[in-house]
């Protein structure tokens, strides 16, 4: 018997992300979102294939997650995103009960039993305590996000920002830097004021060890740390942690069709032709 | 330019009962009976729904002019925003209650216009003769918001009756000092009285009150008796729908109206039930509303629920009130006395209940009984922003009901009762997605 594919495809607010699985990992791409995100799924989902050298015609299912997951005409299954990260960090990560997933435009909490999701909190109203708020920062700041994180390291104090707010904490921490404060201070000061944003909202969940971090917010290590202190305990990253939410989706995917296979029932697929979606043209 | 914003487009939310889809047009009338009233120099009272005393304002022949309710209207007609945003140019506080704010901005209006303001929904609220305030120890603007009007309207007379209970606390017994209370809540009725009747100049007729009572007694029992039918499986009506019957319950209390309202709806759900019907095909998931008044320009969202397999046999929103007979009032001739007995026994009515379960609350037990009463699944509340006093409460709540009585799945939507510039549909949905997801996980693998 050949290989079954399984394509898990994440069309977030900021990154796009495309998992292709068999077993294990066969490829993975991260691509900007961009403006035109909705009509680009099938343009990713061309260079994963590309990159793993197959056929569309040989993928046996696809699930697409995110906030742009009705905007894949080719998947077979639109599943959320709190799922698809509960079950790809389950994988990874068995041991995780308390998922925070950092994104782009929002942020969520998922509290995880026997591999799914049975609770969860989200914030998708309010910059702070998503990474918008640190890109508005680092741009306020003349500084490049990604070195955002190692910066607030070198901190020896770190300044308080008192404002939640995305738009007034930008203002203060101009006016920090104006006053003389040194900007690794301010730095540190912007991901304590997130973190603790982002722990405010995630202990509703009653947060249980151990804890996954996910998402873009993940990848900067002063929010990580800035997570950790606030948690009083170490955090669990994966790998990849953009990837999580598509190897999820891939993995459920394997799940429903064999499900379908065992049951006798036939499953409905899309049509394997890439194409983009219409909705916006 | 306040007064150039357009509603915004409104869907219309689909009813599972025909009793529901006659609301719409009950409530304009009732709207349009109120103005009927101003233009012929009846008298109209500002008022709130569950002031508790309704029987007092009916017996007298006032007509009610349900204030909270008018700006729900707005809302739900998706034109509330012109209003909030005249209140708030007149430097009141976009963190104040959004129906006070609604209500504040159209009668500030309609005062500096000195007709009503441009389109409004359903002909506009009326020029009351008088304000009755009501907080209930639940809501500062219901004390507040009426002598707030007063700025744009001193010549209309405010009187604000509480209308206490005894607090709850785990330690003490109630009836220790319900007495107290019952003296209070008679001594201001009959004040109450006094003040109407020295406004609107005519006296209270004590037999055609106690009939009244009598009636909206009768009405609260055939309320209930009709609601506990919605715990058939597969369930017949659910909360979208109950939010629109919410009007006879409320805006109607103590008329043959509402009587007949509810006697027409228990027909119709024996039956549903009969043959079978539910409000979805195939009920998969049963929901109870725990809390928080609903965003009343979003009630499509009870029908995206629906669409999902959810359905939502009850809510603890407008359920605040038993069966009289279920309560334990002692026999009293003078009908204020029996008012002040029922409202202090309905606010108890689960204080001993509480005391049993350490951790627990009145309002806790409330949630633990619908669920088990109703089978319920998972449960949903709604935090309203602008909403101070009752919402907040709600995570607390729901927390303790986990520490109390296990893990329910559960859900917080965001959004407000009537600003609409609080809600998102497309996130709105993807949390329900999520929340439905959740509810499969639990199920599947067992509670």
């Amino acid at each position: 018997m050949s290989s079954q594919y399984f394509v898990g495809i994440d069309l977030g607010s900021t990154m796009t992300k495309v998992v292709i699985m068999s077993e294990a990992v066969v490829a993975s791409v991260i691509g900007p979102t961009g403006p035109e995100h909705r009509k680009l799924a099938n343009k990713v989902m061309e260079e994963a294939l590309a990159k793993a050298n197959l056929p569309f015609d040989d993928i046996t299912y696809v699930v697409a997650t995110g906030y742009g997951r009705i905007n894949v005409p080719f998947a077979d299954k639109q599943i959320t995103e709190i799922s698809c990260h509960a079950r790809g960090v389950s994988w990874l990560l068995p041991e995780v009960r308390t998922v925070i997933d950092i994104g782009g435009q929002d942020c969520k909490g998922i509290k995880l039993s026997h591999g799914r999701a049975v609770d969860f909190v989200m914030n998708d109203r309010c910059a702070a305590g998503t990474g918008r708020f640190l890109e508005v920062a680092a741009e306020g700041l003349g500084v490049k996000l990604d070195d955002m994180g190692r910066l607030a390291l070198t901190a020896k104090n770190a300044a308080r920002i008192s404002n939640t707010c995305t738009v007034f904490a930008t203002q203060e921490m101009v006016a920090k830097l104006s006053g003389g404060v040194p900007l690794p201070e301010i730095i540190a000061g912007l991901h304590e004021a997130i973190a603790a944003r982002i722990y405010s909202m995630v202990r509703r969940l009653k947060i249980e060890r151990e804890v996954a971090l996910t998402g873009g917010g993940a990848k900067n290590i002063g929010l990580v740390k800035a997570l950790e202190a606030k948690l009083g305990y170490s955090v669990l990253v994966p790998p990849e942690p953009l990837l999580t939410g598509a190897m999820g989706a891939a993995l459920l995917g394997k799940d429903i069709v064999k499900k379908a296979a065992e049951s006798g029932v036939p499953l409905a697929r899309s049509e394997r032709r890439l194409r983009e979606a219409t909705l916006f043209t | 330019m306040t007064q150039e914003t357009k509603p915004e487009e409104r869907k219309k939310r689909r009813t599972a009962t025909e009793a529901a889809s006659r609301i719409g047009a009950m409530s304009k009338a009732m709207i349009g009976n109120v103005l009927r009233a101003m233009e012929e120099g009846r008298p109209v009272a500002y008022a709130f729904i569950f002031c508790g005393y309704d029987e007092i304002i009916r017996a007298m022949d006032i007509v009610p002019a349900w204030t909270e309710n008018y700006a729900g209207i707005c809302g739900a007609k998706r034109d509330a925003q012109r209003f909030l945003e005249r209140a708030e140019s007149e430097n009141f506080s976009r963190s104040l209650c959004t129906y006070a704010l609604c209500g504040i901005g159209f009668d500030s209006w309609r005062e500096e216009l000195g007709e009503m303001p441009p389109n409004p929904p359903w002909g506009g609220q009326a020029r009351p003769t008088v304000m009755l305030g009501s907080g209930q120890m639940i809501c500062d603007p219901r004390y507040k918001w009426y002598q707030a009007l007063q700025h744009y309207m001193p010549d209309v007379p405010v009187y604000v009756h509480g209308m206490p209970w005894p607090p709850y606390e785990n330690d003490y017994d109630y009836r220790e000092v319900q007495d107290y209370y019952v003296k209070y809540i008679v001594a201001g009725l009959k004040d109450l009285i006094a003040f109407l009747e020295k406004h609107i100049g005519t006296k209270m007729d004590w037999d055609r009150l106690s009939e009244v009572v009598d009636l909206s007694d009768r009405t609260w029992n055939l309320i209930s008796e009709t609601y506990d039918l919605r715990k058939a499986v597969p369930c017949p009506m659910d909360t979208g729908d109950a939010m629109n019957t919410m009007v006879p319950m409320t805006f109607m209390m103590a008329t043959q109206e509402a009587y007949n309202f509810f006697k027409d709806l228990n027909d119709e759900l024996q039956r549903k039930i009969a043959n079978k019907e539910g409000v979805v095909p195939d009920e998969k998931y049963r929901l109870m509303w725990g809390g928080g008044l609903p965003s009343w320009f979003a009630l499509t969202d009870f029908n995206y629920f629906n669409s999902k397999g959810a359905v939502f046999p009850v809510e603890t929103t407008y359920r605040l009130l038993e069966p009289v007979y279920k309560l334990d009032l002692p026999k009293v001739s003078d009908p204020l006395e029996h008012l002040a007995w029922r409202w202090v026994k309905w606010a108890t009515y689960r204080y001993d209940k509480a005391r049993k379960r350490p951790g627990s609350h009145p309002d806790i037990e409330h949630l633990i009984e619908y669920i088990e009463e109703y089978k319920i699944d998972g449960v949903v509340m709604h935090e309203a922003f602008s909403c101070r006093s009752w919402h907040p409460g709600l995570i607390w709540q729901l927390n303790q009901l986990k520490k109390v009585y296990g893990n329910i799945p559960s859900l917080i939507l965001e959004s407000d009762i009537v600003d609409i510039s609080s809600y998102n549909e497309a996130d709105t949905r993807a949390r329900i997605d999520a929340f439905i997801d959740t509810l499969e996980a639990v199920k599947s693998r067992g509670r």
